[in-house]
């Protein structure tokens, strides 16, 4: 693959992953219901919850993985992008780079909880877990920044501008 | 042992292309590009292909008990439920959510078992020193899976999971949590000690 097919692939990435990013926050992941009580929960309602039950740290760890960390890796990558091919700040970009490979695996938490609930909601009537919509775009938003940070490979920051 | 022998060379950096003068390291130093920072050749403390294959073997048994045992338990009236990693699996395949699913069986249960598998081979054909059939493929191999194996990120998943439905019910931890938890460790001191250049010089070496 030619340097430029990764960097207009990768571009592209990013865009659809800013444009899913919107349902995969907005759309419910899933939806529980225990002992009659249906709760529809999207990814930002799950963080509420555990807050809401004092339990402040965990809502932290999965509001940093699951809110902050896709959103700033788009972000970031979406600079990145802009960046390509001028002069400045090379070193800069590429720590960036590296930093946003080595963090953007811990959004997957939020696919996994959803794995892990899934297999114990199966109580019936008592208490039920279904997967929803969201969670396939939020998925698709984490498959997105993957692969587009892993095609924009740090020596293309080093290299002159391409068309 | 052959890394003290290499002679003051001059070469270029293959990702800035800035001028690197090479120099003898001392074990447990690294050289760094100074323009951009990129770790270009390291120096170990003896050979680490022993502690590498001891690892990825322990990681083999492991990931087999991670996936045997049941995570936890959910009880609701006196109504309970298990589960096993690939249990979640199943559970996204039946409600129709299979991409989601396909997702959880790569990160969690496949490519952790063909990533510490390939580098059981390679650190295997390291330390006999012999050229073992495919060496060469299924080192790549183990480099382009590597990023795929989210076992740490999967146990992280499993404790928020254990806090949420202590809300709605009481959970009781099974012995599979353990296990995930062993296995994560094992992987993050892989991840530390797995050195790419290393295998690819050792590679060549291999008769």
């Amino acid at each position: 693959m030619t340097d430029a097919t990764r960097l207009e692939l990768s571009r592209a990435l990013v865009v659809a992953g800013l444009i899913l990013y919107v349902p995969a926050n907005t759309l419910p992941v899933m939806i529980m219901t225990v002992a009659g009580d249906v709760a529809p929960l999207t990814v930002m309602g799950g963080v509420q919850e555990l807050y809401d039950s004092g339990l402040a740290p965990v809502a932290a760890v999965v509001f940093v993985a699951s809110i902050m960390i896709p959103f700033l890796k788009l972000i970031s990558l979406s600079w990145l992008m802009l960046m390509h091919g001028s002069g400045d700040l090379l070193r800069e970009r590429t720590t960036l780079l590296r930093v946003l490979h080595q963090i953007g695996t811990w959004s997957m938490v939020d696919i996994f909880l959803l794995g892990v609930l899934v297999a114990v909601g199966q109580l019936g009537i008592l208490a039920s877990v279904e997967a929803q919509a969201g969670g396939l775009f939020f998925a698709a938003v984490l498959l997105c920044s993957l692969f587009a940070a892993d095609l924009y490979q740090p020596r293309m920051i080093w290299q002159p501008a391409m068309p | 042992m052959t890394d003290a022998l290499v002679s003051h060379h001059a070469f270029l950096c293959p990702l800035c292309g800035a001028n690197i003068h090479d120099k003898e390291l001392k074990p447990g130093e690294e050289l760094h590009c100074g323009r951009c920072g990129e770790t270009l050749r390291r120096l170990h403390h003896g050979d680490p292909s022993h502690l590498l294959w001891a690892l990825a073997t322990t990681g083999l048994i492991l990931w087999i008990l991670a996936n045997v045992y049941p995570i936890l338990t959910f009880d609701v009236a006196g109504n309970t439920q298990s589960n096993l990693i690939l249990t979640g699996v199943l559970g996204l395949i039946n409600q129709g959510y299979w991409p989601v699913a396909l997702l959880v069986f790569i990160c969690s249960i496949a490519a952790p078992a063909v990533h510490l598998g390939c580098l059981w081979y390679v650190a295997g054909a390291c330390c006999t020193g012999r050229r073992f059939p495919m060496v060469q493929r299924v080192a790549h191999a183990a480099k382009e899976i590597a990023p795929w194996s989210l076992v740490p990120v999967f146990m992280i998943a499993c404790f928020v999971a254990v806090v949420k439905l202590d809300m709605l019910g009481t959970v009781y931890w099974d012995s599979g949590i353990l296990w995930i938890s062993l296995l994560s460790i094992c992987s993050l001191a892989i991840a530390q000690l797995v050195d790419r250049q290393w295998i690819a010089k050792r590679m060549k070496e291999l008769t």
